[in-house]
């Protein structure tokens, strides 16, 4: 017998109670007025007086939700301290990538890194947000951020280039420190 | 003078209902689903970065559907379909003419009746105009040319018509109580609190109300549009302003079933525990006569206007509890309990006002 297989034993016939029907359609609207005063009174403190709301519903583009740490979003670019990209195109990502959607151009740079990407294309609509680019990358220069709004109207306008993908590293401090954490036990 | 009260008094119950009711209904509905889903509702139109809790979107709304296209299908019957919105929108509007908001008051030496046509026959106006909002879906759903909007308007009919003959057999019970067909007599006969008619027909109120929501053709009772089966029903193959007639009657049915059924069996204009006479006597030592009766003209009316408010409100709360009934179960109801139930009503207060 397979596992995790639960009978519930269905009442067959409703109870006389149940039949007169009037007694559950006020039990059912006792239900429903009692969330409706609730929420009502909730909203006029937060009117008045910009208390917290009863109800957990946000005004999206208000208001957002503070996503984990884990929570893997559109894959950014880290721009260092120096404002200079962390990334040294050794094309890691762009052979991890399941998806194809990094390419990248290496090019020469006089820095002590030596080697930088000229051009570094992510295509959004192709991208899967595994997340396996930043898992394999080297010098920490890829990581998945928190935003998530990349709908539009043109897809090439989600093909993002360098310019785009580019993200000071001090908005980036929690996902550092949660990759680190997260892949330190690996031992790589 | 009387032609001056009577347009004043029109002019009050049309602005309130077509004006005020209707449009902001569509919030309430839309707002008041909201909160009892625990979700915040519209909020979106603003003017100038105010969005007052959502209440330019009745505006917003009549700009769009004033704008929008109106479209009459292929091979349809053009005037049918257009008159079809009309004829819903009227019966409802005209059935408001013999409801009273309020009492009997005398001003200046002039007796003021705050109803708009007294009529004797009150009640059988109110059936007469129920049954005429039939019209409305039918014609709607044959001149739509339309095979969903057909079996809407057939739905719409039959159980219209089978909800009419419970409707009208319940309300036998209150004109037997109150002897009187008029609902101004109606009315005036639940000044005593225990006197109300929920005391006195509490079955009556029950089975009136639920084959008044059976004849406004809302959930549960919504076969007749029933999105989920036949797609829209009658108001399938409309658009723009007549689209929206459709609903502007239906909330001015909610309205005027709120009315029918404030007077009824809620007191009317009445306050519980205070009387007519006792307010005036009351007002009348500190402010004279006239003031006094204008007085409790105005706390009558609000007073009636608040218990239709919260009809409106159990109405809608109803609208939003509980599920649609399947189209046999709908027929079972209406013809295998209201109308037996209704019949056992008249009975049983038919003997109780022998022996009493």
């Amino acid at each position: 017998m397979a596992i995790g297989i639960l009978k519930i034993k269905r009442k067959g016939k409703m109870t006389f109670w149940e039949r007169i029907y009037i007694p559950e359609i006020l039990r059912g609207i006792a239900i429903t007025s009692c969330h409706f005063f609730i929420n009502l009174l909730g909203f006029i403190p937060h009117i008045l007086f910009n208390n917290e709301r009863k109800i957990f519903t946000l005004y999206y583009p208000e208001e957002r939700v503070k996503y984990p740490d884990a929570y893997r979003g559109r894959p950014v670019l880290v721009l260092g301290d120096n404002g200079v990209e962390k990334c040294v195109a050794c094309g890691l990502c762009e052979k991890m990538c399941p998806a194809l959607c990094i390419s990248i151009q290496p090019g020469e740079t006089k820095l002590s890194k030596e080697r930088y990407p000229e051009g570094f294309t992510i295509d959004q609509a192709r991208c899967i947000v595994c997340g396996f680019c930043e898992e394999v990358c080297p010098k920490e220069a890829i990581l998945m951020s928190q935003d998530i709004e990349i709908a539009n109207y043109n897809r090439k306008e989600i093909l993002y280039k360098k310019e785009d993908l580019l993200v000071p590293e001090k908005d980036l401090r929690m996902r550092q420190g949660f990759v680190r954490g997260a892949f330190a036990r690996w031992k790589y | 003078m009387n032609l001056i009260i009577d347009l004043t008094k029109i002019l009050f119950i049309f602005t309130l209902t077509m004006g005020v009711f209707a449009p902001i209904l569509g919030w309430v509905e839309r707002k008041q689903s909201a909160l009892m889903q625990d979700r915040i509702g519209a909020n979106r139109a603003d003017i100038f970065g105010f969005t007052l809790i959502g209440l330019f979107h009745p505006l917003a709304d009549a700009i769009k559907l004033i704008t929008k296209e109106d479209f009459i299908p292929q091979g349809a019957n053009k005037i049918m379909h257009t008159i079809a919105p009309f004829i819903s929108l009227v019966p409802p509007l005209i059935a408001f003419a013999v409801i009273p908001f309020g009492g009997e008051y005398i001003i200046n030496g002039r007796k003021i009746s705050l109803v708009i046509a007294d009529l004797d026959v009150g009640l059988l106006y109110i059936f007469a105009f129920a049954s005429l909002a039939i019209y409305g879906p039918v014609i709607a759903g044959w001149a739509s040319n339309n095979n969903w909007s057909l079996l809407g308007a057939l739905r719409a009919s039959a159980q219209m018509i089978s909800y009419e003959v419970a409707m009208g057999l319940t309300v036998i019970g209150v004109f037997m109580v109150y002897g009187s067909l008029k609902l101004t007599e109606i009315g005036a006969g639940q000044e005593e609190f225990f006197k109300w008619g929920i005391f006195l027909q509490p079955l009556g109120f029950f089975m009136f109300l639920t084959s008044a929501l059976a004849e406004n053709k809302r959930i549960p009772f919504d076969v007749a549009e029933g999105e989920s089966e036949i797609v829209a029903g009658y108001f399938l193959e409309y658009s723009g302003m007549k689209f929206i007639m459709f609903y502007m009657a239906e909330y001015i049915e909610i309205i005027t079933i709120s009315g029918i059924v404030t007077t009824l069996f809620f007191g009317g204009w009445h306050i519980p525990f205070i009387s007519t006479n006792a307010l005036i006597s009351f007002f009348s030592l500190l402010l004279g006569d006239t003031l006094a009766n204008i007085i409790t003209m105005i706390i009558h009316i609000g007073v009636f206007f608040t218990k239709v408010i919260f009809f409106i409100w159990l109405q809608m709360t109803i609208r939003w509890t509980v599920p649609r009934f399947r189209y046999d179960q709908i027929m079972k109801l209406g013809w295998k309990i209201l109308l037996p139930l209704s019949l056992l009503n008249i009975l049983v207060t038919g003997i109780v006002i022998l022996l009493t």
